[in-house]
């Protein structure tokens, strides 16, 4: 049964996406159809996504087509992040993609390829955490790339057209390294499996990691960071994202923000799990340590100069990613641990700030923080939102972001990395004032004259707040449901043994209100 | 062992054909030079399925000829046509990239000559060729300015990792043949498509005049 709603979490947003797509022939009802079919499409995504987690916690792990789908704990806590976000940035998008309709901005014919382009973004995404084929999963990354270049491009500006080119450019140049060391990997599984057909399974590369090459695994791995690296957004193959993600539409900032990287992490996750097995977690550990460090110091300081809202988040994205990579790296049941929740967390908050910054797009025509003034009174309910998701995004408390940020210097702290620590705290401050500064500046000062005070699309400040209350959830209160999945998933990461003893005491430090 | 000859002479000839994509100023030319080399690519794949004795080649060999020796060229050529042929500077001189060329095929030599590999060991100058070749298509992309033939770079990369995947992952099942071949022939279209709505909205296919976003 749970199988069942695994293969069709993949097959619904991707044929309804081929619907959407053709809707640009439906006449005057296009635009309502694609619409509906987009509804849809979120739906059962959502649902399933759901059900499919529900089957994990049940019984530890969903299989599907001979082993090619594969999800188990880790898995489906992005598997949940893509179900969770992907559904409120979707409803969200209803509301903003009509008003760049009526403004002239999108012609009704780019509204169906908006929406057949979103969902089959949402597919390549999840078929990116439910391979268990390495290589389908490096297939999986490279459509992403595909799927979503247009998404980026979609207003067909000189600087939209600019950043989508440079996207794909750098991704598929970047990503083709991956392939690489997925190649490498294979290879050299196939020696000693009994089929080939077993040498492309994640599952099976796992449990015999100790028979791989360990020259073959490190280089292997090197070409996994450089290459998924560069869909991650780590420092310094992240180029591309400050351009994409401030070009793109805001509600496709805020899944290539809030989801995309995410899924490419996960495949840097799934690669330092055979290299841990298979010699070893030090060198895994290592590298990760360096990449999280760079891109959370060089990221703060690229936030701290931004006049421009949407690339000021874009920073902050390669800062959390940074954040999280450090966690993994740190290692340990709390480093893991804390890394996965920061990777929910950080989610949840950057796809509800992005999402805010379309709204403040929409009221105000410009993204530059020199013009968005007096938010406070021109529109009321959005600058609250700004307000608390900037400082959520800070890592104040009670937000969520705050435990997560606190949970990973503690393990760093704890497992001795205390001067890296100590320096990397140093840099959040700086993004600390960054964030301060956006939300002084725009929610005080005079609105321009002209300007009516209102919301321009009540419509979208529905999701945002349900983005809100999940992150202040998050942050009072671990529900225990989450708790176990988490929990699960960092004893996949970590070696065998090492999480036995640890649940009980990771528990009740996070579920501690 | 004929075989293994004949696969890595074969192989020496795809540094010749890329190295003519890249040089040729007429992206017409260009793509020709292109589908020549993806026909010695399908030998390839043909001569590597009779001495692996490994029949997955042949669809691969079959999906290559379609792919790359006919519709990649054809899209290409059709994006030069709406683009009106514009002749843009390459960003170095052409004896710099046949020199950077040069030393990227000598660095994939001994990288590969130093790996202890249990698959393909008879394939080693192939393989040191579909790296070189993968690292061929990265200098295209960097060196040219003109973005259609950037895209041709684009494809130089996917052609070497074809190969070092046939030679390497031979075994692997069809369906991920498939996927691969999907994704580069989509990725193929979709870059051609972003450069001629670039062309249409600068009016010219130069990558140095994209410049508006920075910081």
């Amino acid at each position: 049964m749970y199988a069942q709603s695994l293969s069709w979490l993949l097959l619904a947003p991707f044929l309804l996406s081929l619907a959407a797509f053709a809707m640009r022939w439906a006449g005057k009802r296009s635009i309502w159809l694609a619409e509906l079919i987009h509804l849809v499409s979120i739906t059962a995504v959502l649902l399933l996504s759901m059900h499919v987690v529900q089957g994990v916690l049940a019984q530890g792990s969903i299989s599907a087509l001979n082993d090619w789908l594969h999800v188990d704990a880790l898995a489906a806590v992005f598997v949940t992040i893509v179900g969770v976000v992907g559904f409120l940035v979707g409803v969200y998008a209803l509301g903003y993609i009509r008003h760049d309709l009526s403004s002239g901005v999108l012609q009704p014919q780019q509204v169906t390829l908006f929406y057949g382009l979103l969902n089959l973004f949402l597919f390549t995404m999840l078929l990116v955490v439910v391979s268990n084929n390495i290589i389908m999963m490096w297939v999986a990354v490279e459509a992403t790339t595909l799927g979503s270049a247009f998404l980026v491009g979609i207003y067909g500006q000189r600087a939209s057209l600019e950043a989508a080119w440079k996207y794909v450019i750098i991704c598929t140049v970047g990503v083709a390294f991956g392939l690489y060391g997925t190649i490498l990997v294979y290879s050299d599984a196939v020696h000693f499996m009994k089929e080939p057909g077993m040498a492309i399974l994640w599952t099976q590369i796992v449990e015999n990691a100790q028979a791989l090459d360990p020259t073959i695994l490190k280089l292997a791995f090197v070409f996994v960071m450089i290459g998924f690296g560069t869909k991650a957004g780590i420092f310094p193959m992240h180029a591309w994202l400050p351009d994409a993600h401030s070009e793109a539409p805001s509600p496709v900032s805020a899944l290539l923000s809030g989801v995309l990287l995410k899924c490419a992490l996960f495949v840097v996750i799934r690669f330092a799990i055979i290299l841990s097995r298979g010699i070893g977690a030090e060198f895994p550990h290592l590298i990760l340590l360096i990449f999280g460090a760079l891109s959370v110091t060089v990221s703060t300081l690229f936030m701290f100069v931004q006049r421009d809202l949407k690339r000021l988040l874009a920073y902050s994205s390669v800062e959390n990613i940074g954040l999280i990579v450090l966690a993994l790296g740190v290692g340990g049941p709390l480093g893991v641990l804390a890394g996965l929740m920061h990777a929910v967390n950080h989610s949840l908050v950057k796809s509800l700030m992005f999402l805010t910054s379309g709204n403040i797009l929409m009221k105000y025509h410009t993204r530059d923080l020199g013009k968005i003034h007096g938010m406070l009174q021109a529109a009321p309910l959005t600058s609250l939102l700004l307000l608390a998701g900037g400082l959520a995004l800070a890592g104040s408390p009670p937000f969520n972001i705050f435990i997560s940020k606190f949970s990973i210097f503690s393990a760093g702290m704890q497992s001795g990395h205390i001067w890296l620590m100590l320096v990397c705290l140093a840099f959040l401050a700086v993004a600390f004032a960054a964030l301060l500064r956006v939300i002084s500046s725009s929610l005080f000062g005079q609105a321009p004259d002209e300007m009516a005070a209102g919301e321009v699309q009540p419509l979208t400040l529905a999701p945002i707040a349900v983005l809100l209350v999940l992150a202040i959830t998050l942050g009072l209160y671990l529900p225990p449901q989450i708790a176990l999945l988490l929990n699960q998933a960092a004893g996949i990461a970590l070696p065998p043994g090492s999480v036995a003893s640890a649940p009980g005491a990771l528990l009740n430090w996070l579920v501690l209100p | 062992m004929l075989n293994a000859n004949l696969i890595n002479s074969l192989s020496g000839l795809l540094i010749l054909s890329s190295l003519l994509v890249i040089e040729t100023r007429k992206l017409r030319i260009s793509a020709i030079y292109y589908s020549v080399q993806s026909l010695v690519l399908v030998v390839i794949f043909l001569a590597l399925a009779v001495s692996m004795h490994a029949e997955q080649l042949y669809l691969w060999a079959a999906s290559a000829f379609i792919t790359k020796a006919i519709l990649v060229p054809y899209i290409i050529y059709r994006a030069q046509q709406y683009t009106g042929g514009e002749d843009v500077p390459t960003a170095i001189k052409p004896t710099l990239s046949i020199v950077l060329a040069a030393v990227s095929l000598v660095v994939s030599f001994v990288v590969i000559n130093q790996l202890e590999l249990k698959i393909a060991a008879g394939f080693k100058p192939a393989l040191a060729v579909s790296v070189a070749h993968f690292f061929f298509g990265q200098l295209c992309i960097l060196t040219q300015r003109n973005l259609l033939k950037q895209v041709m770079g684009f494809c130089l990369m996917e052609n070497g990792s074809h190969l070092t995947l046939a030679l390497m992952a031979y075994d692997a099942p069809e369906l991920v043949e498939i996927g691969i071949a999907t994704d580069a022939i989509f990725g193929v279209l979709i870059m051609a498509v972003l450069a001629v709505q670039i062309y249409r909205k600068l009016n010219t296919l130069d990558a140095a005049s994209l410049t508006t976003l920075k910081g």
